[in-house]
């Protein structure tokens, strides 16, 4: 109703209004920028690993003889075996990486020989007939391996491996037809391929850095105990019994053989802290870009406030005009909501550009994806609301002036 | 058309009651046009402010074109001196921010009349107090005889019943003075109620009826004794 003549009022304080309408814009691009990588990061950690992760934990291994690693085959599975014997514990398996655990073995999975270019750079994790258990995998085709194929492995030694078990998103890239099991896959040598003997259901790779996001859940599960100076071991609990499976499992290792070294501060970890370790630096950037965001967001808030409490001091004697001219207390408050709204309605298509603009610097610049336009319109109606919100008590406040202030001197 | 029987106005502060009206009486006809005389701090504006609803007052009663004001709400004020009541200010009270024509705009705004019609009214108003010419300048660009023309300008433009006018002259040299008091006086030919308070006895002298108010009082300054003196000098200063 009064958009004109506030228009035409604002040119006269050209200077504050720009200044709101442009820390407006900015805290807008910086903030659906922000809380897009908050959605990313967010996205990322959320995802499932495919394993069940509660009651499972892990224990690091080191073998303190390193010159007899070659000897450690039979202690692993006299380990095994204690631990599976264990009244807390449901079952366990010996390996060198599980998923999530940020480091360990991957290689490129080729469907012929001299394939050029890499089908999946898919993580390698030594199993034995108790892993998909162990983890709560699931198997969707084929068999499972048996207690006879899990050979001790030598990295000296290292050849084909016979038999693998690959994961579900593995085999999709691999043989888009569907039939997995029974097909030749080279992965670790070229002279010989390996048979896919199962598939499981989905299982994260132990890599979770960004860049290697499409093959995160590709992995190869192979037969064996690689002799090595670290032998990691994944324990299930028993339901509830997470705590002093951990104790338990500790006590039986030492009690089998005191050669070995477990880190008394991280050598047994939860899955729990397995994953937030993983996921670190997402939690890490999420806070980061949480905390900017509303930061900035309480000094636009303030801005806003601050600026409007001098307005409506400064313009005391025109609301007091306006008020005995017939303007109602309703009138005011909406005086400065509309010019609110308008100068917020300005700052927002500016920073909307300016939002896009950051964006796409970042695509080019980091590879980042391109911002979806529904953050924008978050960050926008935040950023509208808070303007609103923040004009809300200064506005009140002119709403107030009595019309006897026209007759005061200025 | 504005009638004020005992009425009282007391500011109160954390130290001082101030009586600015007491036992106040005062009635005013339809189409009267009444000049309000009286020393400074007499009360003079303070009656015009509650005459024209900008402020409440304490005690008595107050009829304004026959309707009981004393119990009105907020809203009710706002719409009543939007459409009844015009108000011309000494310091012209003009909002700096917005030009002449957006100046006479405000009051019919609020009154929420079409824009065709406010454009109309505007500028028949600008017209009429010689200003049409002067519609897109900001006050600061206006003489202050122009400004305060333009203040009546967006008083007329409401065709308000009733015209209050707070030494509408007081900033003003003499000629400028008598070019208001002119407008003043066409408008009240055309059939509206004014009140005017004033310091200049000249402009005091033509106008029908003179009220005088000292210490907050309506006083006959030719029965009372007190200011008897007073009155033969005042009378003495038209004359002379
Ligand atoms: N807001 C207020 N608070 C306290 N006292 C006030 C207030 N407004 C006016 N007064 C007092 O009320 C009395 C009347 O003031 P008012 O402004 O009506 O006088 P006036 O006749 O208009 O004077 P002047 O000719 O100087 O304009 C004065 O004593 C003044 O100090
Ligand atoms: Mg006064």
């Amino acid at each position: 109703m009064q958009i004109k003549p506030i228009l035409t009022a604002m040119r006269h304080h050209k200077a504050g209004t720009i200044l709101i309408a442009f820390q407006i814009a900015l805290t807008l691009a910086i903030v659906c920028n922000a809380l897009f990588i908050i959605q990313q990061r967010v996205t990322r950690v959320m995802r499932p690993s495919g394993v069940e992760e509660a009651n499972l934990f892990a224990i690091d291994n080191q073998w303190a003889d390193s010159a007899s690693v070659q000897n450690v085959g039979a202690q692993i599975r006299a380990d095994l075996t204690a631990l599976r014997q264990l009244g807390s514990v449901q079952d366990a398996y010996a390996t060198n990486s599980f998923p999530l655990r940020g480091w360990g073995w991957d290689n490129y999975v080729r469907l012929r020989p001299d394939q050029v270019h890499r089908t999946s750079d898919s993580a390698i994790f030594f199993t034995d007939d108790h892993t998909l258990a162990t983890l709560g995998v699931k198997l969707i085709e084929g068999r499972n391996f048996t207690s006879s194929e899990a050979h001790d492995v030598s990295i000296k030694t290292l050849a084909a491996w016979p038999e693998i078990i690959i994961s579900k998103d593995l085999a999709k890239k691999t043989f888009p037809d569907g039939h997995a099991v029974g097909k030749p896959l080279y992965v670790n040598s070229d002279a010989s391929p390996s048979v896919v003997v199962g598939v499981t259901d989905t299982l994260q790779s132990h890599m979770t850095d960004s860049d290697i996001t499409p093959f995160a859940y590709d992995a190869v599960l192979v037969p064996g105990y690689l002799l090595q100076g670290m032998t990691r071991y994944v324990i299930r609990a028993r339901p509830g019994q997470l705590q002093a499976a951990m104790r338990d499992a500790k006590r039986a290792l030492v009690t089998q053989s005191r050669m070995r070294i477990i880190d008394p501060k991280d050598g047994v970890r939860t899955f729990a802290q397995v994953r937030a370790k993983a996921y670190e630096r997402d939690y890490g950037m999420a806070m980061l870009m949480g905390i900017v965001s509303v930061v900035l967001l309480a000094i636009t808030a303030a801005g806003i406030v601050g600026l409007t409490s001098f307005w409506v001091g400064q313009r005391r004697k025109q609301i007091g005009i306006r008020r005995a001219l017939g303007a109602t207390r309703a009138d005011i408050l909406s005086y400065f909501l509309t010019e609110n709204a308008m100068i917020g309605g300005c700052g927002v298509i500016v920073g909307i550009l300016l939002a896009l603009g950051i964006n796409l610097w970042m695509v080019m610049r980091f590879e980042m994806a391109h911002l979806s336009g529904l953050y924008v319109l978050i960050a926008a109606a935040i950023l509208l609301l808070l303007g609103q919100g923040a004009v809300l008590a200064p506005a009140l406040r002119a709403s107030r002036v009595s019309p006897v202030e026209a007759t005061r001197p200025a | 058309m504005l009638k004020m029987t005992h009425l009282s106005k007391v500011y109160r502060t954390e130290v001082v009651e101030t009586y600015a009206l007491r036992d106040f009486n005062i009635d005013v006809k339809e189409g009267e046009f009444v000049a309000v005389t009286g020393p400074s701090g007499s009360g003079k504006t303070t009656f015009l402010t509650i005459a024209g609803l900008l402020e409440t007052f304490t005690g008595g009663t107050y009829h304004l074109d026959n309707l009981d004001v004393s119990n009105l709400d907020d809203n009710a004020r706002s719409k009543i001196r939007n459409e009844k009541i015009g108000f011309i200010f000494q310091a012209f009270n003009l909002i700096p921010d917005l030009n002449v024509f957006d100046n006479v705009e405000v009051p019919l705004r609020y009154r929420g009349m079409k824009a065709l019609e406010r454009k109309e009214r505007i500028m028949g108003a600008l017209d009429r107090v010689g200003l049409a010419s002067r519609a897109k300048h900001y006050p600061a660009e206006l003489s202050g005889g122009q400004q305060q023309r333009v203040a009546i300008a967006r008083a007329l433009a409401g065709s308000p019943r009733l015209l209050l006018a707070d030494e509408p002259t007081g900033n003003l040299d003499t000629q400028m003075a008598r070019g208001v008091m002119e407008l003043l006086e066409e408008i009240h030919r055309d059939g509206a109620t004014i009140v005017m308070v004033t310091h200049d006895p000249e402009l005091a002298a033509r106008a029908q009826r003179n009220v005088h108010i000292i210490d907050g009082q309506v006083v006959d300054l030719a029965e009372d004794p007190r200011f008897h003196s007073a009155y033969v000098a005042a009378a003495g200063q038209v004359r002379g």
